[in-house]
């Protein structure tokens, strides 16, 4: 499992932080490295899987100017409350999954901008919004191909994942 | 075995150290150089060969979409014309690349020149992941004698400064990022300032006392007192100026002289402004 999801990550990465040059607005480009750790929470009940999303986010830490560590935090955030979410419902479907990919991507800019900001909300950050909201529901539309996938590749090299209801 | 506490509870007990993990680094990453740690530069250096791959093929495909689409007439008439003038047009898109190219390296080394201190031109390969962030990664580091802190310009004026150095990569910081702040004068009126970047895209002169008369228009300059760009290089020009709320201070929009999404080839300046050198032996 690491090792799949090792290889998406470098694709994922490799990809946002190319493509992101030609495109006219940043926020269109979809984080993909979220959609890998909320996948990773909502089908892989292990510890590999927890290891896994925090080097996803150490990974991003790595390209991104914020602090370092705070992607880390962040991605193990949300893959500890998607594998919550998915636990307490008894399911792991791709329109859950989307779901997490969208308050997912939320959470994750709101963290950052708020780390960026020192913690302390302010009044710049109601004009990011809008920004937040469209790259929030990119990546929810591009969250089911790269769940299909995943699971493609997994089943492809043998990969024990929990039960899809799709 | 697999009844115990442990295992039962191993990705809450997995999650939770990592968590704590993350927090130390997260104290840890607000000391000075402790970004540009061991496992952080090897995934920088990891990444740059698949970078400047998809660089080059996103570069070089957008000649080849433009070509076909000029060409599906021609097609329907005659086969071997079109593969001709397919081919034609292909090595025209790539000269006109090369020429365009070719160009800007020559305003770069006409730049360097004018500024007479030592530089290094850099390719940009990547950008940020997290799209409210504002950094590039260039393909050249401490073995072409990059070293932290140094400005990056380009022809069109200040774009950055380098924030983490790999050997063969680095980390650009732009000034439009929040976390980015450079001193800098007013050209006509010489009010003095911080432009620091803002959330929501551009820039903004912070700490303008009331009483200064900044005017739309006006250029914004490095004041070569950070240590890190040498004085009067265009960082903008103010676009709004007003004095809403009751602060000490003027709002002061800034716009950037330097369009971030089209940068391509870049001045690193790897000496210091000459004057700053002279404070600094003194």
């Amino acid at each position: 499992m690491i090792g799949v999801f090792s290889i998406a990550t470098v694709i994922a990465l490799a990809l946002q932080t190319t493509i992101t040059r030609f495109l006219p607005f940043a926020v269109l480009m979809p984080n993909l490295v979220l959609v890998l750790a909320v996948n990773l929470g909502l089908r892989y009940y292990g510890a590999g899987a927890a290891l896994m999303a925090f080097g996803i986010g150490y990974a991003t830490d790595a390209f991104s100017g914020g602090l370092l560590g705070l992607n880390a935090l962040l991605f193990s955030l949300v893959f500890i409350l998607t594998y919550g979410m998915s636990r307490s419902l008894l399911s792991s479907t791709t329109a859950i999954g989307v779901i997490a990919v969208f308050a997912g991507v939320i959470f994750i800019d709101l963290g950052n901008e708020l780390a960026g900001a020192d913690l302390a909300p302010r009044a710049s950050l109601g004009p990011a919004m809008p920004a937040i909201l469209i790259q929030a529901a990119i990546t929810a539309l591009s969250a089911p191909p790269v769940f299909a996938l995943t699971a493609g590749t997994a089943r492809l090299v043998g990969l024990r994942q929990r039960g899809l209801r799709e | 075995m697999k009844s115990s506490f442990l295992w039962r509870n191993r990705v809450l007990l997995t999650t939770g150290t990592l968590l704590i993990l993350a927090l130390h680094l997260l104290s840890s990453g607000v000391r000075p150089g402790a970004r540009a740690s061991k496992p952080a530069l090897a995934l920088i250096e990891l990444l740059r060969p698949f970078q400047t791959f998809v660089a080059g093929v996103t570069g070089e495909s957008s000649g080849f979409v433009h070509d076909y689409f000029e060409l599906v007439g021609v097609r329907r008439e005659n086969a071997d014309l079109r593969r001709q003038l397919a081919e034609f047009e292909s090595q025209r898109a790539r000269m006109q690349e090369l020429e365009s190219e070719n160009r800007r390296l020559a305003d770069l080394l006409e730049l360097r020149d004018v500024l007479a201190t030592r530089a290094v031109a850099v390719n940009v390969i990547g950008s940020d992941p997290n799209a409210l962030s504002r950094t590039l990664i260039v393909g050249q580091g401490s073995r072409s004698g990059l070293r932290r802190d140094m400005a990056v310009i380009s022809n069109e004026g200040v774009v950055g400064k380098l924030m983490v150095v790999a050997p063969d990569a680095a980390r650009v910081l732009l000034i439009d990022d929040h976390n980015s702040a450079l001193d800098a004068i007013d050209q006509r009126s010489r009010a003095r300032g911080i432009v620091a970047g803002v959330i929501d895209d551009g820039l903004t002169m912070k700490y303008v006392d009331r009483s200064e008369d900044l005017r739309p228009g006006d250029r914004i300059v490095t004041s070569g007192m950070d240590g890190i760009f040498p004085r009067g290089l265009l960082v903008g020009e103010v676009g709004r100026v007003s004095q809403e709320g009751p602060g000490l201070f003027l709002n002061v929009e800034v716009l950037p002289a330097v369009d971030f999404r089209k940068l391509e080839q870049l001045l690193v300046l790897t000496q210091k402004p000459p004057e700053l050198q002279l404070e600094g032996q003194n």
